[in-house]
This record gives C-alpha cells, sequence and structure tokens, in this order.
C-alpha cells in the first residue's frame, strides 16, 4: 500500500503531530478541518486543508462518508484517523479498504474485535494475560446479583461497547445490584445501543498502567514499554509518567510481555495500547482493555525510547518491517506529561473556551510541547478542551518532575483559564513526588482545591 | 438554565445571520461573547480552507504521488458587492444537472427562490440537493460541472 498523500482525519494537537510526522518523511499532508477550524495551525502547517463540513462534530470529523470524499477528493492514498473521532470506529477501516485508501492503523476486524470489551477479555484471557476476576455476559438484573455474589463487592458494571471509562457504574453492596444494572442497562442502550453489561471486582488501590506495542505487516510485534496513567479525573487521564516508577522491575516485565503476547495473538499492525488495573496492595495485574490507536499520553514513550512512533505507524501502513527488534529498544530517564486543558480550576474546572490573548510556552533541554495552540487563537467551545501536552524528559522522576514545575511556571497563557495552576499544585504536591497515588488521588485532591478556590 | 450544545450552536447561527458585530449573552453562569471581527473566526465563511503559502509556491516532495491536481485550489470566487452566494451544503462531486446530457438544473439569467434546486452534490454515491436558499437571479455557476467541491465552498453567485 503506498502512503503518498495522507489526510489527516483529526484536529488540534494530533493533526498537528501527524502532520509533522508526514513531514519527516516527506509524504504530503491534508488537513481536514471543519468550518470551525478553517484557521487552525494544522490547516495552516499542512500542504492543503479541506473544510470537510460544519463545526458540529458529528456533521464532520464523525462522518466517515465526508473524510473518504475529503481524501478522494484531494487524491490523498492513505487516511490517518489520530486518536478520538473515528480512529476506532471499524467502519472508517473498512471504508478505507473499499475505497482502496490505506488506514494508518490496524484493521477493521482488529478494531472491532477489542471495541467489544467483552470479546477483548476472552482474547487475552486465550493469550494467557490476567483478567480482573469478573463474569461474562450479565443478562438481566437476576442473573447479574448471583454473579455478583461470586465476586464480590464492591464491583464495576461495565458497558461491552464502552471502554475508556465510559460506561462505568460502581456497585458498593448487594442491594444496590439489581437497580444499578437497570440505569447501566439503559444508558449504554443510549450511549452506545448496546446494552450488553458485565461485572469485574473494583481494585480500590489501585494504578492504571498500560504497554505502548507496535506491530508491523510481517509478523512482528514488540513492546516499548510502560506508562503510569494513575492521575485521573472522571476516568480522563490529567498526568502520565513513563517508565511505571512504581511497579517491580520484574512485574513490569511479565506485562510488557503480556501485552506484546496478546498483540501478536491477534496479528495485530501499527501501534496499540494494552491497559491494565494494577493493584498496589497485591502487586497483581489485571488486563483492562487494548486501544487500537495512537494515544494521546504516546509523547512520554517517545521520549525514553527515542521512537517516533507517529512516523512508525505511517512506516508500517506503508508496508515497511519495523527497523528494530525487541533487544534494540532500550529506556533512558523519566518522562512525564502534563495535560493542559482550557479548563477553569478557579471555577470548578468548567470549559473555557474564547480567544488565547497571550500563548507562551516553555522551553528548554528536556521540554517538549504538543500543541496547536499561539497568541491570537480561538479555541472553539465545540470540540474537547485539550490545548496542549507538556512533556518533560530527565535522568530520574525526580529531576523530571522539579523540570516540569519550573516548565509550569514559565508556561503563560492569557485570555482563557487553564488547568496549569492546578497541575502546578500536583507536581508540587509530597504525596505525589512520594509516589504515593492511585486512580483516586487525584479526584481527591480537586475536591481539595475547589474547596480551597471557594473558601 | 442549562443551554444545550443545540441552543448555542442556534444562538450563533442567529448571531451569524444578523448584522450585529458584536453580540454578549448572559444566562447565569454562562457567558457567550461572539464577534465578527478579525480575531474570532466564527460563523460560516465562504472561503474553501486555508492553502498554506508554502506548499503553493515550493514544489512538493512528492515522492511517487499520483500526478493529480495534487494540493489543487478549488477556485475562490469573489463575492461581487451586492450579491449573494449559493454555498456548498457538504463536501462531494458537484454536478449541474440531474444526470449527464441532462439541462442544467439552473441557467444565468434564470430567478431562483430559496428552495430551487441549483445542483447535486455527490457524497459517496448519496446525491444530495443543493438548494439556493436565497433568492434572486443567477449571475454566475462558479463551481465546474463534477469538480470536488468543499463545505462551505461558493458554488453560484446569485444577484438579489
Amino acid at each position: 500500500m503506498s502512503v503518498t498523500r495522507v489526510l489527516v482525519a483529526n484536529r488540534g494537537e494530533i493533526a498537528v503531530r501527524v502532520i509533522r510526522a508526514c513531514q519527516s518523511l516527506g509524504i504530503e499532508s491534508v488537513a481536514a478541518v471543519s468550518d470551525a477550524d478553517r484557521e487552525s495551525m494544522a490547516a495552516k502547517i499542512a500542504n492543503r486543508a479541506v473544510c470537510i463540513g460544519p463545526a458540529r462534530s458529528t456533521d464532520s470529523y464523525l462522518k466517515v462518508e465526508n473524510i473518504i470524499a475529503a481524501a478522494q477528493g484531494t487524491s490523498c492514498d492513505a487516511i490517518h484517523p489520530g486518536y478520538g473521532f473515528l480512529s476506532e470506529r471499524a467502519a472508517l477501516a473498512e471504508a478505507c479498504v473499499d475505497n482502496k485508501i490505506t488506514f494508518v492503523g490496524p484493521s477493521a476486524e482488529n478494531i472491532t474485535m477489542m471495541g467489544d470489551k467483552l470479546e477483548a477479555r476472552k482474547i487475552a484471557c486465550n493469550a494467557g494475560v490476567p483478567l480482573v476476576p469478573g463474569s461474562d455476559h450479565a443478562r438481566n438484573p437476576r442473573e447479574a446479583a448471583l454473579l455478583a455474589n461470586d465476586i464480590g463487592f464492591p464491583l464495576l458494571l461495565k458497558a461491552s461497547a464502552g471502554g475508556g471509562g465510559r460506561g462505568i457504574k460502581l456497585v458498593s453492596n448487594a442491594s444496590e445490584i439489581e437497580d444499578t444494572f437497570r440505569t447501566a442497562a439503559a444508558e449504554a442502550r443510549a450511549a452506545f445501543g448496546n446494552d450488553t453489561l458485565y461485572m469485574e471486582r473494583y481494585v480500590g488501590n489501585a494504578r492504571h498502567i498500560e504497554v505502548q506495542i507496535l506491530g508491523d505487516q510481517h509478523g512482528n510485534v514488540i513492546h516499548l514499554g510502560e506508562r503510569d496513567c494513575s492521575l485521573q479525573r472522571r476516568h480522563q487521564k490529567i498526568v502520565e509518567e513513563a517508565p511505571a516508577y512504581a511497579v517491580a522491575p520484574e512485574v513490569r516485565a511479565q506485562m510488557c510481555h503480556a501485552a506484546a503476547t496478546l498483540a501478536r495473538s491477534i496479528g495485530y499492525q501499527s501501534a496499540g495500547t494494552i491497559e491494565f488495573i494494577y493493584d498496589n496492595d497485591s502487586q497483581d495485574y489485571y488486563f483492562l482493555e487494548m486501544n487500537t490507536r495512537i494515544q494521546v499520553e504516546h509523547p512520554i514513550t517517545e521520549m525514553i525510547t527515542g521512537v517516533d512512533l507517529v512516523a512508525q505507524q505511517l512506516r508500517i501502513a506503508r508496508g515497511e518491517p519495523l527497523p528494530f527488534k525487541q533487544a534494540d529498544i532500550t529506556f533512558t530517564g523519566h518522562a512525564i506529561e502534563c495535560r493542559i486543558t482550557a479548563e477553569s480550576p478557579q471555577h470548578s474546572f468548567r470549559p473555557c473556551p474564547g480567544l488565547i490573548s497571550e500563548w507562551q510556552g516553555p522551553v528548554g533541554p528536556g521540554i517538549r510541547l504538543d500543541t496547536h495552540c499561539y497568541s491570537g487563537y480561538f479555541v472553539p467551545p465545540y470540540y474537547d478542551s485539550l490545548l496542549a501536552k507538556l512533556i518533560v524528559h530527565a535522568s530520574s522522576r525526580t529531576e523530571s518532575a522539579d523540570q516540569t514545575n519550573r516548565a509550569l511556571d514559565n508556561f503563560h497563557v492569557s485570555g482563557i483559564d487553564t488547568l496549569i495552576p492546578f497541575l502546578k499544585v500536583v507536581i508540587a504536591n509530597d504525596e505525589y513526588r512520594a509516589g504515593k497515588v492511585n486512580t483516586r488521588w487525584l479526584e481527591k485532591k480537586l475536591e481539595d482545591y475547589a474547596a480551597a478556590q471557594s473558601g | 438554565m442549562e443551554l444545550s450544545e443545540d441552543d448555542v450552536l442556534h444562538i450563533l447561527k442567529l448571531i451569524d445571520e444578523s448584522k450585529f458585530d458584536y453580540f454578549q449573552l448572559e444566562v447565569g453562569e454562562l457567558k457567550i461573547t461572539v464577534s465578527k471581527g478579525d480575531p474570532i473566526p466564527l460563523g460560516n465563511s465562504p472561503q474553501p480552507a486555508a492553502i498554506s503559502a508554502a506548499s503553493a509556491a515550493t514544489p512538493k516532495p512528492a515522492p511517487a504521488a499520483p500526478p493529480v491536481a495534487a494540493a489543487a485550489t478549488p477556485k475562490i470566487a469573489a463575492i461581487p458587492a451586492g450579491h449573494l452566494a449559493v454555498t456548498a451544503p457538504i463536501l462531494g462531486t458537484f454536478y449541474v444537472a440531474p444526470e449527464p446530457g441532462a439541462p442544467p438544473f439552473v441557467t444565468i439569467g434564470q430567478q431562483v427562490t430559496e428552495d430551487t434546486t441549483c445542483g447535486l452534490i455527490e457524497v459517496m454515491k448519496v446525491f444530495n440537493s443543493v438548494r439556493a436558499g436565497v433568492k434572486g437571479t443567477i449571475v454566475e455557476v462558479v463551481a465546474a460541472n463534477g469538480t470536488f467541491v468543499e463545505f462551505g465552498q461558493t458554488l453560484i453567485i446569485v444577484k438579489p
């Protein structure tokens, strides 16, 4: 498959990231933009931009036929979906095959099987990867109540069509299960058009650890180490770091090996991530789900491995074998990523779109800023609030955190509120510095912060 | 009171169609500020999306790129003062007639109303009719038959 001109079917910082990767490989790029993104950085730096529809993403970035028509109309031979939007919709990968366009990503089949979270559990189980103790499809509230007794409380009710933190409900005890089941089923039906539910034991003191993998079209699959993404709010990651400093090296090695084995078992191609729940108390790890796309936090892995993951996606898509073997991948230092969003920590983290009058990012050794923002950019209200990813690479976790703090101090944004003041508090926190965190830790900090602001 | 995304889009559309240059709405905690002036690029601009100056000027590193109109620029039609544009409601292939060889939907000098069908745009074998959306006389059909048009691109110029 040839990849000579790529339609970038996304927006924001990832569109810029993909265009830059295309440039580094001498590949032309066409930015697919909505009406609200005509003046975006992606539109400016791509060889050309094409307007695919109105601002609302359901009429533009989420419309498969518009994306395909835009690729054909601009003679692109490949489409890169970025993350979010259509990146994990098998329909786009299928439409690419039907129209002889190279999809820069895995096969539609792999997207479908991993998109069904129950199916994914079965695949992981067959590959010998440990699963969170849980159930298969629970068909009704009665059945759920019976199955729940074997799993124990608290537990999570999950929508099989969910994933990425969506479609999850916590059930604390047996008296709640039947009611929660009905609500969860109704919500899953509304959100995903599929009310299949299953259950997993709730790990209270958990870390979110994930493993980056790359697979080519020649059967080679390698891992690029892990990331710790435990600092989350409403299941959305805020701060990520690599390597997973708090997990013993031998356990990390097992997780990485399991991830590569799982990906190999389905003949996975392109970049992908296998997510695990790690129990801080028992030190056990369990398969959570697989993301069949490039992830937001991919740069921290790039920093410690020196591998350009997006460029590798493009090379894999054009049929090249991976240029390195597992033994060639080495890890240097520690990297931390902070997600800078247009949210106001001073006002209970409400979204804050608008005109950025001043945008001055930090610079210096080991500092990388992936962004689409600039002074004079108008942050449209239609999309998610991610403005930039500040990535800092240093020799140790302590140094990396120190550098991150200094970089946040030197990050000046005016016109809109951003998450920066809150991130400073997090990175300076003693518990964070000591690594004493779990997936619930940040929520508590948010509450404290909000209380301090209003009090 | 909570405003939904639909409400906001609707408000923006109303403002866009209005004569105001600057508009501020406050509903409880929520504040919407809209300016039609320069720095805030909202609303329907009839120009095709940006074409980078560098790509227009310098030859491409086109490796084995097909020799098609590479980063071809869709024709930008400057709309003469006092005229209105019929723009593409969707991106795709623009057709001036219902089928090859058939007379075009509209011809120069023809009177149209908001509901007059002026052309078709095909996206993946689905044909969408292009309604004039304005009332007046056809002055020029800017987009060529069978070409790829972007969302919002000017297709036809009408004198009200």
